[in-house]
């Protein structure tokens, strides 16, 4: 039966490559993205076809239309309303004209990339297990992907936004979701599970992009017989957390996936689960090429977490100048305030740089409760940053928050229900944040900048120069990437938690951002008392809005 | 067999003076909790009127103080010092009689009681940190001021009467087996415990024990002899007077509507908690509740989610109280808290009752599943919600 199955798959993908490599790439109906034009997702200046543009992760585009010196003409070119339930996370993907984005609850929207109208919406309607987010599509093969709240993997017709397939993947509904931004590898939908602080074990899988059928998962927990499964004290490992949150980079030439996983659970409560918790909290590194994943290597940033510090940060794959020297690296950062950087080929570890305050971070949380920094929804948060080549330098936001934590002494998994042996943290004192550059030759800040807002949502660098991200209090700034000056601001009057995308139609490059209600970690009393920005007071949203930049 | 025997007895020895008892004893709890108050108070006032040299006898005190106050289960308990109290101590009793279902008329009294036992013990600690003597009795001073206001005053009742006040004038002072009788009438015997919704109105004794004295515990305000009676009436008699005229004119014109399950809560405090719900949580759970940026929490997509996965009323209640909200959970009142579960009840067409959602969790709630109610007309068919007005 396998056999005979995997060699439909070849057929499958021998006939689509026909198809697709005897047709024209750009201008036609029908001609979609190849293999090929993922691994060259960087040389196709007009396109932005994965979540940060490449395989690498690395939100960074060379380009030479916007500069630091006319940046600041920059105008809002149109702006599109969409289903304003929730947060907007959605990273744009952008193809041929066309700009796929995502609601809060599973909406899917294809917009004219040049004006904004609304080509097609696809409606949903989940059920909502914990909050609504969605990172946004995959697009392939005349296909859009998308993982959904309600656990579902859907495949909408591209042209018409038609429902193509739709196929339940999560193993457990009761506790799993999907928040992740799909990424398409080869004949792979690749897809990780949100389920971190719930009692779900966390995985990620591989479906057939032609049928929604499942490939493979990788456990992100060892079960028993397994390397690292004596991690886990007794069987706190079947509900030890780990979820895949966030993004993935994958290097094509060595079939390599790397992404970060989330924290153990009980998130609080560490005493019923002693040990380091492998692979909670780490970065993982899986050999991708065969029918199986292997893991190559991990670096655990916190063992045995309990404060829910998870790298929500996706991975970054960069070649970066250290002591003089080029070097393969990938980046984390983690909601405990560390940026890493670490040697992509070992997992070694090249440096750590505290991003935000960090304090009282070796006492487990305890019935009295006791004070960490940074907060649970912390330091470096799950849209990351960018590096850029020109200036060396890494981009990353992050939030400063401490709180107050406290912990049961038991912990009782309830389905559907929080699995946290203990409470999140109250706030305690000041909410704000940063937006870093961190000097890659050293490990240290070329400059940072503090705002009053947290800062999560993402980082995009451009050659000339620029940094463009958005904060809490729905500033969209472009910063110099060398000095970290303002050279332009618009105020959203939303918030901002989805990262910049860019892309060129008819020759004009322009910049893209959604903004919308804040999500339920960053809903702060502040916004609906107009917060300050930097044009004015911020207007609690009746809107979620995608909005597109360029120059006059 | 033998094992499991052996390991209850064990948990039974280790909570020390706090067996499992049937029914709760909740006038036990309060006299207990008051000795280990008053012998962490003399262990203060000893330390204070003698005349010990060296810094071991000063600290010996405070941490024996300290272990009266908190209990053996508590961090702060340091064995090695000794312990004045019954081991349990002020906490652990004001904990025991805090932790239940519903509220009583002496709640907020023992809610006061634990606030102060509390600062008297963070007092404490700070004395124990103290290296100048002055500052030591400067915190042992405060420590005796807040331990004053946990004693309270007989006279007086509410958070000021302390546990003299809510024994003296609450059915807390009524002793686990003794004979309670309506308030509203006469004693027709003795010894007897008058009560009226909760308010102590009277103690009547066999004139031959009143001879022997007055208890201290108690507040007379008029003492009346009646027959082979004697019958003190507390300060509290006035009040439950006053109730028990309005109650006999009610009765007169209706009849009462008991709740019909163990889920109960206001209609008043539905409505203070649908305000604190719009402030704190329609952010993210909509004004339809039907959900944003955070899950529906009421109508048909919640309450079957809450039967798929079993939820109970104590799942529900430590989502609310201990996580949310979701940006700085815990911030609320424990008050605020429960007007939004009686928010959250009324909205999913639970039936109002004439108890509020205590602000307190109680262990019965684990055994309430939450489900549809029965026979429930939602106002809003299309969602299954019933809106509070």
């Amino acid at each position: 039966m396998s056999r005979i199955a995997l060699g439909l798959i070849v057929l499958t993908g021998l006939v689509a490559a026909v198809l697709v490599g005897g047709s024209p790439q750009v201008g036609a109906q029908g001609a979609w993205p190849t293999s090929d034009s993922y691994v060259n997702a960087d040389k196709d200046a007009a396109s932005w076809l994965l979540p940060a543009r490449n395989y690498s992760g690395n939100r960074y585009l060379s380009e030479t239309e916007i500069t630091p010196a006319n940046v600041g003409t920059l105008k809002k070119a149109w702006s599109a309303n969409v289903d304003a339930r929730g947060p907007l996370e959605t990273s744009p993907i952008v193809w041929n004209g066309t700009m796929y984005v995502t609601s809060s609850h599973n909406d899917v929207y294809a917009l004219d990339a040049k004006t904004g109208a609304v080509k097609w919406h696809f409606p949903y309607k989940p059920h909502v297990i914990a909050f609504s987010a969605n990172r946004g599509v995959a697009l392939s093969d005349g296909k859009v992907y998308e993982g959904t709240l309600d656990g579902h993997l859907i495949a909408l017709d591209a042209t018409s936004g038609k429902p193509v397939w739709n196929v339940v993947a999560a193993h457990d509904l009761t506790n799993t979701f999907y928040t992740m931004q799909p990424v398409v590898y080869k004949n792979m939908v690749l897809l990780g599970a949100s389920n971190g602080d719930w009692g779900g074990i966390g995985y990620i899988s591989a479906f057939d992009a032609a049928t929604g059928k499942r490939l493979w998962d990788w456990n992100t927990i060892p079960g028993p017989g397994e390397a690292g499964h004596d991690s886990w004290s007794g069987d706190s490992w079947k509900r030890g957390g780990g979820a895949i949150w966030s993004g993935i980079a994958i290097d094509p030439a060595t079939n390599t996936l790397y992404a970060d996983t989330g924290n153990p659970q009980p998130d609080f409560l560490g005493t019923i689960r002693k040990g380091a918790n492998l692979y909670t909290n780490a970065m993982v590194a899986l050999d991708i090429g065969g029918s199986k994943p292997a893991l190559k290597w991990y670096r655990q940033f916190i063992p045995h977490d309990t404060h829910d510090w998870d790298p929500a940060m996706p991975p970054v794959l960069f070649t970066g100048t250290v002591n003089g020297a080029p070097r393969n690296l990938v980046a984390a950062g983690d909601k405990g305030g560390n940026f890493w950087v670490l040697d992509a080929g070992t997992g070694a570890l090249v440096y750590r740089l505290a991003v935000s305050t960090q304090k009282g971070q070796n006492t487990e949380p305890n019935r009295k409760g006791n004070i960490a920094c940074p907060n649970t929804n912390g330091g470096v948060e799950f849209n990351g940053g960018s590096y850029m080549p020109e200036t060396n330098a890494f981009y990353v936001p992050s939030v400063d928050q401490c709180g107050i934590w406290k912990s049961q002494g038991t912990a009782t998994y309830v389905a559907g229900q929080f699995y946290l042996g203990g409470s999140f943290p109250a706030l305690y004192g000041p909410s704000t944040g940063y937006v870093n550059a961190v000097d890659i030759g050293t490990g240290k800040f070329m400059w940072r900048k503090h705002l009053a807002f947290p800062q999560i949502g993402g980082a995009l660098s451009m050659s000339p120069g620029l940094v463009f991200t958005g904060g809490v209090n729905g500033d969209f700034t472009a910063y110099d990437a060398k000095t970290g000056n303002v050279l332009w601001h618009y105020a959203t009057g939303m918030t901002i938690q989805a990262p910049p995308g860019s892309y060129v139609i008819d020759g004009k490059r322009y910049v893209v951002v959604a903004a919308g209600p804040a999500g339920v970690n960053f809903a702060d009393p502040r916004l609906n008392k107009g917060a300050p920005t930097l044009e004015g007071s911020y207007k609690h949203p009746t809107s979620a809005t995608i909005t597109a930049f360029t120059l006059p | 067999m033998r094992t499991i025997a052996l390991g209850l007895a064990a948990v039974l020895t280790l909570s020390g003076a706090a067996p499992a008892r049937s029914p709760v004893d909740d006038h036990a709890s309060a006299l207990a909790a008051l000795a280990d108050v008053r012998a962490a108070v003399a262990e203060i006032v000893r330390i204070e009127d003698g005349y010990a040299v060296g810094h071991g006898a000063y600290l010996r005190a405070a941490h024996r103080a300290m272990n009266a106050l908190v209990g053996r289960r508590d961090d702060g308990y340091a064995k090695s010092f000794g312990d004045p109290g019954d081991g349990v101590g002020t906490l652990g009793h004001l904990d025991l009689m805090l932790d239940k279902a519903g509220t009583s008329l002496w709640t907020p009294a023992v809610q006061g009681a634990k606030a102060n036992v509390l600062a008297a013990a963070e007092d404490l600690q700070s004395a124990l940190a103290q290296k100048e003597m002055e500052e030591y009795q400067a915190d042992l001073t405060r420590a005796l001021a807040s331990l004053a206001l946990v004693v309270g005053r007989p006279s007086q009742s509410g958070v000021l009467g302390g546990l003299s006040g809510a024994l003296a004038n609450t059915s807390l002072g009524v002793p686990l087996g003794a004979l309670s009788a309506s308030g509203c009438a006469a004693p027709v015997r003795a010894p007897a415990y008058g009560v009226v919704a909760g308010r102590l109105a009277y103690v009547a004794l066999p004139r031959s024990a009143a001879s022997a004295g007055i208890p201290d515990d108690l507040s007379v305000a008029r003492v009346v002899v009646q027959g082979d009676m004697v019958v003190l009436y507390t300060h509290a008699a006035r009040d439950a007077a006053a109730l028990c005229r309005s109650a006999s004119r009610l009765q007169r014109t209706r009849s009462v509507v008991a709740s019909p399950s163990q889920i109960s809560y206001t209609v008043a405090q539905a409505r203070a908690g649908a305000a604190v719900y719009r402030r704190y949580c329609l952010q993210c759970h909509g004004a339809d509740l039907q959900g944003t940026a955070g899950p529906s929490v009421a109508g048909a997509d919640f309450v079957a989610t809450a039967q798929r996965n079993s939820w109970s009323l104590s799942d529900l209640r430590t989502t609310v109280f201990e996580n949310m909200p979701f940006s700085n959970p815990g911030s609320l009142t424990p008050k605020q808290y429960a007007g939004v579960m009686a928010f959250l009840l009324a909205s999913n067409c639970y039936p109002s009752g004439a108890k509020p959602f205590p602000p307190t969790a109680s262990p019965s709630f684990a055994k309430v599943k939450l489900a549809a109610v029965p026979r429930a007309k939602p106002a809003n068919a299309k969602l299954g919600t019933c809106p509070v007005k």
